[in-house]
């Protein structure tokens, strides 16, 4: 029953040629429009660090850049780095691990629905700095203060994400699954996980963008080594250069790690669903 | 062989939030289906149509009563085809095949291929199912449940959301694959039409879940929906029906 269109191949591949041309200028206009972006940044920067301050309370973005550099390659960048990113990590995983767990709970228990809504009503309002002092309280210098706050800090939104994505599963499609004698596990894998993924991966995203800077922020105050303590030194030291330089690395690892893993994992995803 | 026995069958629906009252689905019933037999069951909605066939596929558990469909002794391997078609979306049409079987060969993926072929779908097998219309949809929901070899096809009103002409050939497709397996079938149905083209035997349930009455169609295959002999049957039915309408008034009015 599959209708053929009753027009020339000729016509069809010059359609599709043409749609090609279109589909390419719309990629370059995006990219360009990228670019923009980001010289507009730049520019914005110069601005306000010549006309609005000066260059000694906000750097130039070419000095920062040439501190950034230096950093790279004749500082430790790679330790403190190497030491966020662990703690970053850690922090995201072990968070992704209990998040599965209780979000589970969530959409499958009223009773636990109920208690844990109002503990993430309490940790979504608790301002940020607050937990980083209370790391170093409870934790002291440690590596383990910071791992834990980013996982407390990450859970909630990855936790609600599961429980959504699980409550919306369409009940038929498990309902089909168990009559065709699925096994659970295979209605796991087969229908929760594909379908509350997309859900989930939102989640996981805000999770991640916040598990960096609650990382960060602890760091400044509960750590020895890592990119947060060295901008705390900078800090102590007057050295604004090295503060900024510092800020913008750690900005920038997270923003490939996040075109890495994220981005590619949802292209993947894309035009599987609905 | 294959037989479906249920005997006194009763489901009754707790209450729910959203509405506080017992809900009597199914009321007793009463039947019995073996060998190679397609049977209608034909009721208004509401009727506790919906709920036979998922107590009999072991998706639901009745209030009392049994429910016993066995193929030489052993319990009965059911294939399901749904109001809606229920595939997933994730899949592919052919992964959405093979997601129903247990073994992943070459031999499974030839004969996923076959049923989609004998639907006519073998060419959108890497399609997804958004990609489809409804009423490819439901084709590839009904080779999915001859895919599993079924001792017994349960159908619960599989055209029902499609427009007639879609409806019309669907039906012509379903009897095709049905002639070629002769599976024992429960059709589940309110289109009167629709029960005297496809089946042997219908039965009729009545609200409350209770059989009405049980008549044997007994006309040669393959049915055109405009043979004479056919439109015949249809009107008894009809009728049938009308009497049972009344009845149902006129029990309403003495209670
Ligand atoms: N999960 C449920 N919970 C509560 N009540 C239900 C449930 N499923 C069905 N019912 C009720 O049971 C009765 C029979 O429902 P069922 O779906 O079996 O009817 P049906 O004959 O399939 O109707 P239709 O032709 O509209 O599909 C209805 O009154 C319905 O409201
Ligand atoms: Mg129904």
């Amino acid at each position: 029953m599959l209708t053929v269109p009753s027009v020339t191949p000729d016509a069809i591949s010059e359609l599709s040629a043409r749609e090609m041309r279109r589909a390419m200028a719309r990629r370059w206009l995006f990219r360009f429009s990228v670019l923009i972006g980001w010289v507009a940044f730049i520019v914005v920067w110069y601005f306000f660090s010549r006309v609005v301050f000066n260059p000694r309370q906000l750097p130039e973005p070419h000095v920062v850049a040439a501190e950034s550099w230096t950093i790279i390659t004749e500082q430790d960048f790679r330790t403190h780095m190497q030491a966020s990113l662990f703690r970053v990590l850690a922090g995201f995983l072990l968070a992704a691990v209990v998040s599965c767990g209780l979000g589970w709970l969530i959409a499958y228990n009223a009773w636990w629905r109920t208690l844990l809504r109002t503990i993430v009503q309490f940790t979504v309002s608790t301002p940020i700095v607050a937990l980083a002092i209370l790391t170093l309280v409870v934790f002291g210098v440690s590596s383990l203060g910071p791992v834990i706050t980013t996982a407390v800090v990450a859970t909630p939104y990855i936790m609600m994400n599961v429980a959504q994505g699980l409550t919306g599963v369409d009940r038929r499609l498990i309902v089909m699954s168990e009559s065709f004698g699925r096994t659970r596990s295979q209605i796991i894998t087969g229908v929760l996980l594909p379908s509350s993924l997309i859900s989930v991966l939102a989640g996981a995203r805000l999770a991640f963008a916040v598990a960096w800077r609650m990382e960060l922020l602890t760091e400044i105050f509960a750590a020895s080594e890592g990119v947060g303590f060295q901008i705390r030194r900078s800090f102590e030291s007057y050295d604004v250069r090295g503060m900024i330089a510092w800020t913008v690395l750690y900005i920038a690892v997270m923003l490939i790690f996040e075109n890495l893993v994220f981005r590619q994992i949802e292209r993947r995803l894309q035009g599987r669903t609905a | 062989m294959a037989t479906v026995l249920i005997e006194n069958l009763t489901k009754i629906y707790p209450p729910t939030i959203t509405y506080p009252h017992r809900v009597q689905a199914l009321g007793g019933v009463n039947m019995s289906v073996t060998g190679n037999v397609f049977v209608a069951v034909l009721g208004p909605s509401g009727s506790g149509k919906t709920t036979l066939l998922n107590i009999v596929a072991g998706v639901e558990t009745p209030t009392s009563g049994s429910v016993r469909a066995v193929q030489d002794g052993v319990p009965a391997q059911v294939g399901y085809v749904f109001q809606e078609p229920r595939l997933l979306p994730w899949r592919t049409v052919l992964n959405n095949m093979l997601y129903v079987q247990d073994r992943k060969s070459d031999r499974s993926r030839r004969e996923a291929e076959f049923y989609l072929t004998m639907v006519g779908l073998n060419e959108v097998a890497h399609l997804y199912p958004s990609q489809l219309s409804a009423g490819m949809q439901q084709r590839v929901g009904i080779a999915r449940a001859f895919l599993v070899n079924p001792d017994i096809l349960l159908m619960d009103e599989p055209f029902s959301h499609m427009d007639a002409l879609t409806g019309r050939s669907l039906r012509e497709y379903l009897q095709r694959v049905w002639l070629h397996t002769r599976k024992t079938a429960l059709f589940v149905t309110h289109d009167v039409s629709e029960a005297v083209e496809l089946a042997d035997r219908i039965v009729m349930l009545r609200p409350g879940g209770v059989v009405f009455d049980d008549i044997p169609v007994n006309l040669p295959r393959p049915r055109h929906p405009d043979d004479p002999a056919v439109r015949a049957v249809e009107g008894e039915v009809l009728r049938r029906f009308d009497s049972m309408e009344a009845a149902v008034r006129f029990g309403a009015q003495a209670g």
